[in-house]
């Protein structure tokens, strides 16, 4: 699995579409077949109207892990660069962001860093292409 | 040659900027694309030029529409002076994106040409163009339309112009991080 990390707008879906994944296969559900996981972490915004909504999917952090170390590869952003949120549901989402990402970077074989576009490999080799 | 500085808030990606662009050739501009806004804002302009007095750059104030900036004659003697001017420092792409996408009555227009195509300007006028810009966007914070529009654009706007630089350094703390390119010498 390769993770692919950076800021909103920072170029992350389209270093995925250079490895040559299609918009087609980029799914914001982590729990459904596509290749590629696309900001897997909004699900844990969602507590509050889960709760009200049974059918919405699982939160669960280790189901989440478990779904996404299948993905070919997962776009994730960083949401930790800022002041801690006042809220403490703003809190959680970031703690849970992050402690998440950490899981899935240990998991990866690659962890690409895209800032202004360009990808910084911090684990593994480069992709040339999809795996 | 152009350099693009990218970084977080006070990480001190001004002042790596600015070093860079001290060693640039002469004449040397600096291209302030803040907006001054009431007198707080009019004290920090004044407090940056302060800064810059004796550092050779001559200031000019410009908050959009780079494309048709013409760079005024140097105050020297003019030596060293061929068909292009020098070096230009241009601060910061943050706030021209701002001004390029909000106008003064508040409307709302998508700015990433104006700013690419008004760097891509700047980068034919002078020799070293190095250009400060924000990385934002990492935050986890959930804004309003508007606000997540801006960090869209300003996130595409640094990917163009990442792509049209020949260096591109990200400042994590005061340290310069190469992400593109050389290190000027």
């Amino acid at each position: 699995m390769v993770l692919i990390l950076g800021g909103l707008g920072a170029g992350k879906r389209e270093f995925a579409r250079l490895l040559g994944y299609e918009d087609s296969e980029m799914s914001g559900d982590p729990f459904d077949a596509a290749p590629v996981a696309v900001r897997p972490e909004e699900i844990f915004r969602r507590r509050p109207e889960e709760a009200a909504d049974p059918s919405a999917p699982s939160t669960d952090a280790d189901a989440l892990f478990a779904a996404l170390s299948a993905k070919k590869a997962v776009i994730s952003c960083e949401v930790g660069s800022g002041v801690v949120p006042l809220s403490a549901a703003e809190h959680t989402f970031r703690e849970e962001t992050g402690r998440l990402q950490v899981r899935l970077a240990k998991e990866a074989d690659c962890v690409v860093r895209v800032i202004a576009g360009i990808p910084a490999v911090i684990k593994g080799e480069m992709p040339c292409t999809r795996s | 040659m152009m350099m693009l500085v990218i970084g977080g808030a006070s990480c001190g990606k001004s002042a790596y900027a600015e070093e860079a662009a001290r060693k640039g050739p002469v004449p040397r501009y600096y291209l302030a694309a803040m907006r001054p806004y009431g007198e707080k804002g009019l004290r920090r302009v004044e407090r940056h030029r302060a800064l810059r007095a004796g550092k050779g750059f001559e200031t000019i104030e410009r908050y959009t529409d780079l494309a048709s900036l013409t760079l005024p004659p140097p105050d020297t003697d003019g030596s060293g002076i061929k068909e292009k001017r020098g070096t230009v420092l241009l601060e910061c792409v943050g706030n021209l994106t701002a001004n390029e996408m909000f106008d003064e009555e508040g409307n709302m227009s998508d700015p990433a040409d104006r700013v690419v195509r008004g760097v891509a300007h700047l980068k034919d006028l002078c020799r070293l163009l190095v250009v400060v810009t924000n990385n934002v966007g990492s935050d986890g914070v959930e804004y309003a339309e508007s606000t997540r529009a801006y960090i869209s654009s300003l996130g595409k706007i640094n990917a163009a112009l990442a792509a049209a630089a020949d260096t591109v350094v990200e400042v994590v703390a005061g340290i310069p991080v190469l992400l593109k390119g050389e290190l000027p010498v």
